[in-house]
């Protein structure tokens, strides 16, 4: 099915009409195109979190309309009209180990497709299947999620929504707390289910060189509004644009502006990954140094 | 210099089934030393910092803290000189605004009111969230929650810090500013500090780096020294400095590169020095 995922106007407002109203999201009007890998990026309070949760309908705007696949949601929408659209759009909130409960990993994981409809040996499959996508081995899927690591625990986490068989897939952080190469692993799979399931991933971070490394398409947000969107090019194409909304560069373009700055040196266009850095380097080493 | 913390032939193990986390482990800590503790998830650093703060006890050996051995029953005491930050700024709170949050701690330790109000005041004013005192924990950043926690933390005054990952959920503006002040606590009043992390920015503040694998300390040296392992860096829990890795894909592209750790500005300089030898 093809998901698109369309924001006309929205606004939401926090507990409207009383002295405790807040604006959290201000005339947003943006497109998510199918199959994209779509990073969304803005500060705390930015309006990230209350974005998200319009995503499968948790929140519904106070005006405007978000066209999800074939699913309007509008102002007036009931929150049984939105079963069909939740199997399709799966979030992972941050930490979402906090919401292991079953008592092994297989019945938790199995949880959603049962509660979906499935039944028991489908439900069952669906788990072992989703269990190895995410890279847990098949001694841990009798034992109880507790007893794993918070790692093992995150993609038991993972694996459960993932066996919902979802479109898109929304992660809220979902690297925090993770050492360097568990991060590093876990970006990897995301990478791998999006091109092996077709999804749409929707990735909420402040990491700016996951950013530059994993997505094409990014959302950029600040007090509700949305002030940017584009591929990271675009978005890192100006540093100074980026100090003013107190974003950071990509850990390479930031290390190519110093260089830049120091030397007097130019790159042919901004670096935004490791790699591109190193080959434009290597690049300027064989000839072809261009002294601004 | 003064040993403020001294853990002597420590073992530890948390129950029967499991290995043991630590076997015959020895660590000195000076007074008013920065020490950063790197390793992978599941090394032993949390461990170790919940024996040093007595939420855990050893099975064997002995910790020393400020020259007092740590025992059931004098925890508390030894404890109060322990100030502790955690990971996730949402988890800290307590009190309905930042004031009341930093007052908690003080209210535990039965602070007069007068002192409490003074304390509250600077310790809020030495991480500058004093203007913030009225607010709502909710509406604020997550550095500015960090900060809060921190203050909660020095008005006990306590004479150990001990981070746990406490910037790894911050942008890059939020930990630069929680790190500035314990900076200034490490310099100005000789606080100890022990950070557990798997950021480079903030292993490279401390004066010395431990390396914990498994439970054994691996490396105890300068910061530059376990830096200049390179990729390596990764398998014991941290991530490589950026030029490290730069280094790494250089090399991989056929170009000849120097073997000693380079910082960032090392590295743009060496870069220079190349491109201008052409």
């Amino acid at each position: 099915m093809v998901m698109g995922i369309i924001f006309k106007t929205v606004n939401y407002t926090y507990q409207p009409s009383t002295p405790f109203e807040q604006k959290a999201l201000k005339n947003i009007s943006v497109e998510i195109p199918t199959g994209s890998y779509t990073a969304v990026i803005g500060h705390t309070g930015s309006g990230k979190s209350t974005f998200l949760q319009h995503l499968n309908g948790l929140l519904r705007p106070s005006s405007g309309e978000i066209v999800i696949g074939k699913q309007i949601i509008t102002p007036e929408t009931k929150n049984k009209e939105l079963g069909e659209l939740r199997k399709h759009v799966g979030i992972v909130f941050q930490f979402p180990e906090a919401q292991l409960f079953e008592e092994t990993v297989l019945k938790d994981i199995a949880f959603a497709p049962k509660n979906f409809g499935k039944n028991e040996e489908e439900a069952t499959a669906i788990a072992r299947q989703m269990a190895r996508q995410v890279g847990l081995k098949e001694e841990l899927l009798l034992k109880s999620p507790f007893e794993l690591s918070g790692g093992q625990m995150r993609r038991v986490a993972i694996a459960g929504i993932l066996a919902m068989e979802p479109e898109i897939l929304v992660l809220d952080e979902p690297t925090a707390g993770l050492d360097p190469k568990g991060r590093l692993e876990m970006m990897e799979m995301f990478k791998e289910l999006k091109e092996k399931q077709n999804l749409t991933v929707i990735l909420v971070t402040h990491q700016m060189d996951d950013v530059a490394n994993y997505a094409d398409n990014v959302i950029v947000l600040e007090n509700g509004r949305l002030i940017a969107n584009g591929s990271p090019k675009k978005i890192f194409a100006q540093p100074k644009w980026l100090i003013e909304h107190h974003l950071a560069l990509p850990k390479a373009g930031e290390f190519a502006v110093n260089f830049e700055k120091k030397t007097g040196y130019k790159f042919e266009t901004l670096p935004l990954t490791e790699s591109d850095l190193a080959s434009q380097i290597v690049k300027m080493v064989h000839g072809g140094v261009q002294n601004g | 210099m003064v040993d403020m913390i001294e853990i002597k032939n420590l073992s530890f193990k948390y129950s029967q089934q499991d290995g043991q986390t630590f076997n015959d482990f020895n660590l000195k800590i000076k007074q008013g030393e920065w020490l950063a503790i790197i390793g992978h998830n599941g090394s032993g650093k949390s461990t170790l910092a919940r024996l040093i703060d007595g939420l855990l006890a050893p099975s064997e050996g002995a910790i020393f803290i400020d020259g007092i051995k740590l025992t059931p029953e004098n925890v508390w005491d030894v404890r109060s000189k322990i100030g502790m930050v955690f990971q996730n700024p949402d988890n800290q709170f307590v009190g309905a605004n930042v004031e009341e949050d930093v007052a908690f701690g003080l209210e535990n330790a039965a602070v007069s009111r007068e002192q409490m109000l003074v304390r509250v005041k600077e310790s809020l004013q030495r991480v500058n969230m004093w203007e913030f005192a009225s607010h709502e924990p909710a509406r604020l950043s997550g550095g500015q929650k960090q900060r809060v926690a921190l203050a909660g933390v020095i008005a006990l005054r306590p004479k150990i810090i001990i981070l746990d990952e406490a910037t790894s959920m911050l942008d890059p503006e939020g930990r630069k500013a929680v790190l500035d002040i314990i900076r200034e606590l490490n310099h100005k009043e000789k606080l100890t500090v022990i950070s557990i992390t798997h950021d480079i920015d903030e292993a490279s503040k401390a004066q010395r780096v431990v390396v914990l694998d498994d439970g054994k300390l691996i490396q105890d040296d300068k910061p530059e020294k376990v830096f200049s392992r390179g990729s390596d860096l990764v398998k014991i829990g941290l991530e490589p400095p950026f030029s490290e890795k730069l280094k790494g894909e250089l090399e991989s592209l056929g170009l000849v590169v120097p073997e000693d750790y380079l910082t960032e500005e090392g590295m743009i300089n060496w870069l220079w020095e190349l491109f201008s030898r052409q």
